[in-house]
């Protein structure tokens, strides 16, 4: 039983860790609280229920155009509104209200276009594979192979000379523009690969349990959570935080109710915020010093 | 402000063996210094040498790793820094720090200290006390901003002050304070030579008056002109110090500046 | 006629609650997602001293503003030392697990099935039961809660809180408890939208936690980002063009189903370009920098 729990937490967490790596990417590279993540979120929901339950398209290629118009989306936020933002004030918090800005703007546009009610794209009784004591379904399956895929790109990748570069940028965007780099390509880049993370994850839980316009700010806030638990220095943090969260709040629904799962989580938000901002995985700072 | 009232019984400020690390550099190295009242101590040596650091130690803005902070026989070593500012000790920060949004006047009016109509329910039921109180301290602040030729710009945004005249509005800020001891992080750079005048002028009347001045500065030919005493910092500790003249021309110190 | 009141009514008690958060986002230089929680925590007392106790209205205000005011410092008191982003995270925080107490503490608060048959305000023997008696005290308790604002931020404390805004170390260089001044702008802002919070329930006379969410509390923030904040003409501009807007809206013949999603959009769109092109709002002082 616990097995069972454990398991289905972590493809839970495996999810939040997707698209709160997304989250934690361009944040930690930008200093961008990107608000809009939601948003992207929303809109790869969205775009697969477009092409795959209205036109009819095969689910590969729905899935191919919501992973992209996810990383057209979140390019599109970088460009339009938060450089604008930019160049004019310095603030993080002029960005964070025109963040919020995009995503109220784009849940609403879809909840205009699609309704608020909750669409699903499959119904019907899900095929299970047995692994030992536990059972997964097809989409929870689908969730860690995802997960472990995305783990091994982004370990593969901070080897590289992009990763290495983006890593840098995030210390020092200053340097790396005096190097030669185009920062505001990298920029784009990072929104781009943040956002395609976050349609992959939006992809797969739609296709499992479906969609409302509402699921964004779940899973920005899931971001946010993972990432402050994880640690917002390194980039593996929101992989750690979102991995448990999903297991400790599958826990936490077995042992106290579901109801309360939803402050359980913020509780755990604020004590990380007030006693530990660096996360599990940053260096012990003093909170003068932590940003 | 009068600038010809004396300033009495201010204690001294002095330091003992302070020292302060970051990570494994040691950006304060065993510092003992003490600034008496009625002088004006220099505090000089290149880049990085630690006297920001130092003043930021003593207006408590950051901890000691060692050593100890006194104002006369009152230790000030963990006490915060708005504590510190209320004991008397006024700053000049390197960066000036005015408050933009806000006017030259209402720069110098918030910086009297604490005031009827500051506690939030006083200018609501202390109403006529409060504006009696507003009237007098605008009358002060209007003062204030004569004497560092400031009054034509009272009403203007301190944003939209030039560099020169932020700094004035600045020390105008510490004389409202009725700052005992001041601590100015070079008062003189970026001014122009009027302005520089006038900020010399009133660091040696406020001396006069019986207060403390204490200054970093990189410009010499200020401190040959109204420091009493030298102290020459290199690498967090004190390499020299003395009289402006000797300090300045000696040997060690021009090494340290030179490198030769 | 009766129309034109509600209105007048919204209008008092949006003016309320926006400009208690100007006194801690516009003055102070805090953003504070969590306003709408202080709002329902007033909301709630009052609705349950009136329908429990049968306490009288005007005795359970300032029961709700105290009570606000003890819970602003659990927020205040430890998210104070924290630094910009992790500041307001950790209001958004306190939002959700505030308004997640009220949704599921059922036995205390009667979760979603919300509190009915709130009972009309009365002062001595006159209630308040016709749409122009509710919009004199609606309006009447906002001009005194603007006037009381108006007073302390034109005195030495509202300069002490915009000086804390533009450059915190230079205030504490200049002898003030920063975190003293943050902590009882904070107080006073979550105290007065207590009674904004009263206001709307014996108005209403129904209440449930859905009126006081994360989105509440993002749409105060949009108000004074749009009308301006840091003075105090700023959220008043603010509110009586966000609330008036729906009111054109249903002019223009938009029906009712998609109303409040152009709405939002609407107001989402002024947000960016307000932020982008003209951060102190339409007649505000503060522009986040």
């Amino acid at each position: 039983m616990l097995l069972q729990l454990v398991a289905n937490g972590l493809c839970a967490g495996a999810l939040y860790a997707i698209v709160a790596l997304g989250f934690g990417l361009i944040y930690r590279t930008t200093g961008v609280f990107h608000f809009a993540h939601g948003a992207v979120y929303t809109i790869a929901a969205y775009l697969l229920y477009l092409f795959d339950a209205t036109m009819g398209l095969p689910t590969i290629g729905a899935a191919l155009i919501a992973l992209t118009g996810a990383a057209v989306s979140g390019v599109l936020s970088e460009v339009m509104v938060y450089r604008p933002i930019a160049r004019r004030i310095s603030s993080p918090l002029a960005t964070l209200i025109g963040a919020f800005g995009i995503y109220l703007f784009t849940v609403n546009a879809i909840a205009l276009i699609f309704g608020n009610e909750t669409k699903v794209l499959r119904s019907g009784v899900d095929i299970t594979f047995p692994f030992g004591p536990i059972i997964l379904t097809r989409f929870q399956l689908l969730a860690f192979l995802a997960f472990v895929a995305v783990c091994v790109g982004f370990l593969f990748f901070k080897r590289t000379q992009l990763g290495r570069l983006l890593l840098a940028f995030a210390d020092n965007p200053m340097l790396v523009e005096v190097l030669g780099w185009n920062t505001s390509t990298i920029r784009i880049g990072v929104f781009a690969a943040g956002s395609l993370l976050a349609g992959i994850a939006a992809s797969l839980s739609a296709l499992d349990v479906g969609m409302d316009p509402y699921v964004g700010m779940s899973a920005l806030l899931m971001s946010a959570v993972a990432v402050i638990v994880g640690g917002v220095k390194v980039f593996e943090g929101a992989i750690v935080g979102g991995i448990l969260l999903g297991i400790v709040q599958s826990l936490v629904v077995w042992r106290l109710s579901a109801r309360w799962m939803d402050v359980f989580t913020f509780i755990i938000l604020v004590l990380f915020l007030l006693l530990r901002p660096e996360g599990l995985l940053g260096k012990a700072v003093r909170l003068e010093e932590a940003r | 402000m009068d600038l010809s009232k004396r300033c009495e019984d201010v204690p001294t400020l002095e330091v003992r063996n302070l020292t302060r690390f970051f990570g494994g550099v040691a950006a304060v190295k065993d510092v003992s210094i003490a600034f008496p009242p009625r002088k004006i101590t220099a505090l000089i040596g290149p880049n990085g040498a630690g006297k920001t650091t130092l003043f930021n130690l003593i207006c408590g803005y950051i901890a000691p790793t060692r050593g100890e902070i006194l104002l006369g026989d009152r230790d000030l070593t963990r006490l915060k820094p708005w504590q510190i500012a209320q004991l008397g000790l006024g700053r000049l920060f390197q960066d000036v720090r005015v408050f933009g949004k806000l006017t030259a006047l209402e720069n110098v009016l918030v910086a009297f200290p604490s005031q009827v109509g500051e506690r939030f329910w006083e200018p609501v039921v202390r109403r006529a006390q409060t504006l009696k109180m507003q009237r007098q301290n605008v009358e002060r602040a209007m003062a204030l901003l004569e004497l560092v030729c400031l009054a034509d710009r009272a009403n203007t945004t301190a944003e939209n002050l030039s560099y020169g005249q932020q700094k004035l509005l600045a020390i105008a800020r510490l004389l409202a304070m009725d700052a005992k001891i001041l601590l100015l992080d070079e008062p003189a750079s970026g001014v122009h030579p009027a302005v520089l005048e006038t900020v010399m002028n009133l660091m040696i009347s406020l001396a006069k008056q019986g207060r403390t001045v204490i200054f970093i500065e990189h410009n010499i030919s200020v401190v040959l002109e109204v420091a009493h005493w030298v102290y020459v910092l290199d690498d967090g500790e004190v390499v020299a110090f003395g009289l402006p003249d000797e300090v300045i021309h000696d040997r060690v110190t021009r090494e340290v500046y030179l490198g030769v | 006629m009766n129309y034109l009141f509600h209105i007048l009514v919204m209008i008092g008690i949006y003016v309320i609650l926006t400009q208690s958060l100007n006194l801690v986002m516009g003055y102070t230089g805090l953003l504070s997602v969590c306003h709408a929680a202080f709002y329902g925590i007033g909301a709630y007392a009052s609705a349950l001293l009136m329908t429990g106790l049968g306490a009288n209205f005007f005795v359970t205000l300032p029961v709700s503003v105290i009570v606000s005011v003890l819970l602003s410092f659990v927020v205040s008191i430890p998210s104070l030392r924290l630094k910009g982003d992790y500041f307001v995270l950790a209001t958004l925080g306190f939002q959700a697990i505030i308004f997640g107490t009220m949704y599921n503490w059922v036995s205390f608060t009667r979760g979603p099935y919300g509190i009915p048959g709130i009972p009309i305000p009365t002062l001595f023997g006159f209630a308040f039961d016709s749409p122009a008696s509710y919009t004199l005290l609606s309006l009447g308790l906002a001009a005194l809660v603007v006037t009381f604002i108006y007073l302390i931020t034109s005195s030495q404390f509202g300069r002490v809180l915009k000086a804390i805004r533009e450059d915190e170390i230079a205030t504490q260089a200049l002898g003030r408890n920063t975190v003293l001044f943050k902590t009882t702008a904070f107080a006073l802002g979550a105290g007065i939208a207590a009674i904004a919070g009263s206001l709307y329930a014996g108005y209403v006379r129904y209440i449930d936690p859905t009126s006081f969410t994360v989105a509440e509390s993002l749409f105060l923030v949009t108000i004074l980002a749009i009308g301006g904040s840091g003075n105090i003409q700023g959220p008043v501009v603010g509110t009586i063009i966000l609330v008036l807007l729906p009111e054109v809206l249903r002019f223009l013949r938009i029906p009712d189903t998609i109303a409040p999603n152009i709405r939002m959009m609407l107001y989402a769109l002024a947000l960016i370009l307000v932020v982008i092109y003209r951060p102190r709002g339409i007649a505000g002082e503060y522009g986040f920098e």
